[in-house]
């Protein structure tokens, strides 16, 4: 929102001199922010008339014209593009150096001399938009008709010395009083120590005369509404001060009677709204609209209405959209004569509602959706009524305001104790300061001691301020959050509880960067339908969302795997081989009202086509390190029950702690693959770090280091294809479970010399007794029952 | 005889200085000292002399071969020293070639703030909670104050999820602030509370180079018999200085948040121009931080805590937006791109 601080300055007497920068961060740190301002004496710096003296086309612009204009003391050469240009014309000229704002949007950017299509042009002759007036579009401004003469500065024409400050509209979301001139001023009276200008109506209303009929049908929905009637008005432009002050804060002028309702509205925050007494009939009807009830707003839109919209009607149809824009079927118009002033109060929820079914956001709704004052619907009909009268000497009152309420609400009281709001800033504020802290915001306080009793101003009494809390903030902000000082507070120390799954998790992610060489990605929580198709994965188990931004962000995800391969195709357009790997949740729908939230670790190792080596053993190696160093003990890997989809159906292994499964290590499928259009090795794995990180993890429990030397046995063996590793060590094993201390396969071979439903493996194992040296004998025995289980398995041993 | 050991005396000193690298000086050693050396067959014979040579001659042998040995033992380390000189000094090497190339992963740089983020409060006393993701409209709105007409409800473009509607619940969102788990955590533990929730968030808003659907937030709280509004402005401040290694200044101004009152705005001072103003602080010399307040007395009694006993503030901020402001970040979107050229420079 936009404030002129002239007008601030209608209402409270602020110092000349004071600087709008130091202003406007002491409003951020008192009420609300303020995001710029801008000294309107300067924007016509460097701009002055000019008179067109000859136009000839441009030499390669359909479009654009070249002009010589006459500046007074110098003749320069301009391109221009309007439309309405010729010889003769006066104009407004913005000279290299001024400030323009393109097209009359974004910031104001400084002009230089430029060659537009190869010609030189130094200046620019301006539309209204460009230089802050009434916009023109793709017409230049004319000023042949006023009184002016080339090189007359235009500051002398169009020129304020008004400061316009901008206020960031979320930070008055709170703030129903703060929607106008004086609401703003109020605070600025209390900020600066000054007094506050009463806002005095001293206008006669006829007691007796013509009224407008109102009927409220719904008081929920419109506690007020005051209606006026006044005649002999002449609908005309409204005189510059007035159009200045609307311009300044970002109202474009429309004529006199609009005019005046925007100006009251950006005074005192009260919406208003002019009905054409001629196209009423009857009287006025706040009513819900029917249900599939229409209305064509003032904007050209037929809105079809429901039966929770308020209208305001005439006896026959509605005339406007109640607090949210007027109807074209009464508007004011070049002729109208006779009009009905509408300044009514409207239900803060309703009026948001309404306005978010129909994408309809206006002025009005701004302010009426944060909970208006009703007190002020009256003195807004009368200042609306007293510049009527001041512009349009011949109008007319035409009766008293016909006020129609159920009552004002009743005054709003609060308990204040000072001493708990003085714990709760943390600085000691006597009860005294207090009082005159909230006086100065107009709060009348009564009581003495340190528990107060307030009465809260109507304008602060409708959402914004109803218990202490709110004061203890009245109190702080005008106090002075700078001048809070910051202390530590004094607890007792302890230990917070530990979120050992955090502590684990940030451990986790060093050990797969760090020792095995992965890269953390972060991903989205969803994917889409294209990534199922592509992943071979059903719709089941997943939730939804209900509005989503696109097509691939539909689904929420139930395993990482989708997202990371699209990051795999991604990255294989830069890198030829990597390891990543992500931490997130996925979302699996078990029929409660809360999906499973489970903390996943997943990753992808990716190697070139023409690697060597299966790319299954690289995971599976980093899967085993990690949990192997993560939990502290071993792990084992076996055929799932449960297979993946998106894995090759030989290729994938459980991973199992004790008797649970953590997660799956496994080859992406091959059509997933090419689905994804990857040609690279890809392996995978998915680890449940919810249950990992729920695992009693053990303390290393210490073995004694042996006395005793072991022993080394080498076996080689032939066996065949289908012969998993996992079984043939535990045929090892079982030859002495006793003595034999570590069974390793150092080497596996297939190809020549070797059947080819065979392969070759070679352990070494080893022998070892706590309590003395194993005898040649021991390991013969121990050998040869080795060679048993493994011939039983189908083995032929090598070099037996 | 005493001519022909002077004679092999000097013909072996010869040999050892001509000798120049360890083999050579080997075969005069084994050829005038060695076991059949030339030395050593006179030293042999020494026992078969007449008794005046005997001692004569047996005396100067062994002071030669003692002589020998030395000079022997002399040039050996003369050589090896070279030798080592020799290796020592190698204009060849060069420690500009790269070493063998390893494999090295990277942390996120979102991750690696988050860590920074939860040990400074950790150290503090603050323990670190999760809530869910997928989070009911209870408490993402209603138990923070924020009923289903409130204006703030603007300012949290929410996802919300298909058929997921209970009574107690009212509708499943994507969690638009990490808020939630406030009114979750005092449920679970009642006051006094110190906790900090850092985590995802989500918000329906089409994105661009500062917006994206999905970012990171922390989520602080903090509750017991005193604390208050000066509380917070110290911890925030020992919070920002721990984290960027420098004095930080914090500066409050009033805001508007359903869930806290007194609301607050809380601005750090511009740690690239110091203050003084730039592009980055909008030549204000404050940089905007975070929304914080007193913690709203509906939250509190929504949590099961009186607010007559206790009270307390809350706090939430971008950790998105920390890591980009940290690292120059200047698009949102790398942040969950997965492309390594990103996550690689961290």
């Amino acid at each position: 929102m936009y404030i002129s601080l002239n007008w601030i300055k209608d209402f409270v007497d602020l110092d000349p001199k004071l600087d709008p920068q130091e202003l406007g961060d002491l409003f951020t740190v008192r009420t609300a922010e303020i995001e710029g301002f801008e000294d309107l004496s300067k924007v016509y710096n460097d701009m002055v008339v000019g008179k067109v003296e000859k136009l000839e086309k441009h030499p390669n612009a359909d479009k654009l014209q070249v002009c010589m204009v006459d500046l007074g003391d110098e003749k320069v050469q301009i391109v221009c593009g309007g439309v309405n240009l010729f010889e003769g014309m006066m104009v407004p000229v913005a000279k290299v150096g001024s400030w323009v704002k393109w097209h009359g949007e974004g910031d104001p950017v400084q002009l230089d001399s430029v060659k537009l299509r190869g010609v030189e042009s130094f200046g620019m002759i301006c539309a209204g938009e460009e230089i802050g007036l009434a916009p023109t579009g793709d017409h230049i401004v004319d000023m042949t008709e006023m009184d002016v003469k080339p090189g007359q500065p235009l500051a002398e024409i169009y020129g304020t010395d008004d400061v316009v400050i901008e206020v960031d509209n979320k930070s008055l979301t709170h703030r129903p009083d703060l929607w106008g001139h004086y609401g703003i001023a109020r605070e600025f009276a209390a900020i600066y120590g000054k007094k506050l200008q009463e806002f005095n109506l001293d206008l006669g209303f006829p007691s007796k005369g013509d009224q407008i009929d109102i009927k409220i049908e719904d008081y929920e929905l419109c506690p007020r509404y005051c209606g006026v009637i006044v005649k002999n008005i002449k609908v005309e432009e409204s005189p510059k001060w007035l159009q200045d002050r609307l311009i300044a804060v970002g109202h474009r002028p429309i004529s006199n009677i609009v005019d005046i309702t925007n100006y009251v509205m950006a005074e005192l925050g009260q919406p208003l709204h002019a009905f054409d007494r001629s196209f009423i009939n009857g009287g006025i009807v706040v009513r819900r609209a029917n249900k599939g009830e229409k209305i064509t707003t003032l904007d050209g839109e037929e809105r079809k209405l429901d039966d929770t919209m308020l209208v305001i009607a005439d006896h026959k149809k509605p005339v406007a959209l109640a607090g949210v824009m007027g109807g074209e079927n009464s508007e004011i118009q070049e002729g109208t004569t006779e009009i009905i002033i509408e300044s009514a109060n409207f239900n803060a929820q309703n009026i948001r509602t309404t306005s978010t079914k129909l994408g309809l956001r206006t002025e009005a709704v701004q302010r009426f959706e944060k909970a208006l004052d009703p007190v002020l619907a009256e003195t807004a009909i009368k200042r609306t009524c007293e510049l009527i009268l001041q512009l349009c000497p011949d109008a007319e009152i035409a009766g008293p305001i016909n006020d129609v309420n159920k009552g004002l609400p009743e005054e709003l009281k609060v308990k204040f104790d000072t001493e708990a709001a003085s714990s709760k800033i943390g600085v000691e504020i006597s009860s005294n300061e207090c009082k005159k802290i909230l006086e100065s915001l107009q709060f009348k306080v009564s009581g003495k001691g340190k528990v107060l009793d307030v009465t809260v101003p109507t304008w602060r009494a409708t959402k914004d301020v109803d218990i202490e809390d709110d004061l203890v903030e009245e109190i702080v902000r005008m106090y002075g959050y700078e001048n809070v000082p910051e202390t530590m507070p004094e607890l007792p120390i302890t230990a917070p509880m530990p979120n050992v799954e955090r502590t684990l998790k940030h451990k986790a992610r060093q050990m797969l960067a760090h020792e095995h060489g992965m890269s953390e990605v972060y991903n989205y929580s969803f994917y889409g339908k294209d990534e199922l198709r592509k992943c071979l994965m059903v719709e089941d188990n997943h939730v939804l969302l209900d509005n989503f931004l696109s097509s691939d962000q539909t689904h929420l995800r139930v395993s990482l795997v989708p997202n990371l391969l699209k990051n795999v195709a991604d990255n294989l357009r830069y890198f030829d081989g990597f390891r990543l790997f992500e931490v997130g949740r996925t979302y699996i729908e078990e029929g409660k009202f809360f999906p499973i939230e489970d903390k996943i670790f997943g990753g992808m190792v990716v190697l070139p086509k023409k690697s060597k080596g299966e790319i299954f053993y690289e995971a599976k190696a980093i899967v085993e390190g990690f949990l192997q160093d993560f939990l502290g003990s071993d792990i084992e890997f076996e055929l799932p029950d449960d297979p993946r989809p998106f894995v090759h159906s030989s290729r994938i292994a459980s991973i199992k702690v004790g008797e649970e499964v953590v997660g799956y290590v496994g080859e992406i499928h091959p059509q997933v693959l090419k689905n994804w259009d990857i040609e690279a090795k890809v392996a995978g794995f998915e680890i449940n770090f919810t249950k990992l990180a729920a695992m009693e993890l053990d303390f290393v429990k210490y073995k004694p280091i042996p006395k005793f030397q072991g022993l080394d046995i080498d076996i080689s063996v032939v066996l065949p294809r289908e012969r998993k590793v996992a079984e043939i060590e535990k045929k090892i094993r079982e030859a002495d479970p006793k003595l034999i201390e570590r069974v390793k396969l150092f080497d596996i071979y297939q190809g020549e010399n070797i059947e080819d439903d065979k392969k070759a493996l070679a352990f070494r194992v080893l022998l070892q007794a706590e309590d003395r040296t194993l005898t040649d004998e021991e390991m013969a025995k121990v050998q040869k029952k080795i060679f048993r289980n493994l011939e039983n398995l189908g083995g032929v041993i090598r070099g037996k | 005889m005493i001519p022909q050991l002077e004679k092999l005396k000097r013909e072996c000193l010869d040999a050892i200085a001509k000798a120049t690298d360890t083999e050579q000086l080997q075969e005069v050693e084994v050829k005038f000292i060695g076991r059949k050396g030339e030395l050593t067959n006179i030293l042999r014979g020494v026992k078969d002399l007449n008794d005046n040579e005997k001692p004569v001659i047996g005396k100067l042998s062994n002071e030669i071969k003692n002589e020998l040995e030395q000079a022997i033992a002399a040039k050996k380390q003369k050589i090896e020293s070279k030798a080592l000189n020799a290796q020592l000094e190698d204009p060849t090497f060069d420690v500009t070639a790269p070493g063998p190339d390893r494999q090295k992963g990277h942390i996120h740089p979102l991750s690696q703030v988050q860590k920074e983020v939860e040990d400074i409060f950790t150290s503090m006393g603050f323990m670190i909670k999760d809530g869910p993701e997928a989070e009911s409209e209870y408490y993402n709105f209603e138990g923070l104050n924020i009923p289903a007409w409130h204006p703030a409800r603007d300012m949290q473009d929410t996802f919300f999820i298909k058929n997921k509607e209970d009574k107690k619940h009212g509708r499943m969102v994507l969690r638009t602030h990490t808020s939630p788990v406030q009114v979750r955590t005092m449920e679970e533990f009642g006051a006094p509370l110190r906790m900090i929730v850092p985590g995802r968030t989500f918000r329906y808003e089409a994105t661009d180079a500062s917006h994206d659907t999905t970012f990171y937030q922390v989520e602080g709280l903090m509750i017991d018999k005193h604390i208050s509004i000066s509380h917070l402005k110290g911890v925030l401040k020992q919070f920002l200085s721990k984290l960027f290694g420098r004095e930080v200044k914090v500066r409050i101004r009033p805001g508007y948040f359903p869930f806290v009152e007194p609301g607050l705005e809380v601005d750090f001072s511009c740690l690239i121009c110091e203050g003084k103003g730039c592009r980055v602080c909008k030549k204000t010399g404050w940089v905007e931080f975070m929304g914080a307040g007193m913690v709203h007395e509906n939250v509190l009694k929504a949590g099961g805590i009186d607010p007559k006993k206790w009270q307390g503030w809350a706090f939430g901020f971008g950790l998105t937006r920390l890591v980009m402001m940290r690292h120059g970040i200047d698009d949102i979107r790398h942040n969950l791109s997965g492309d390594l050229r990103f996550v690689n420079q961290f």
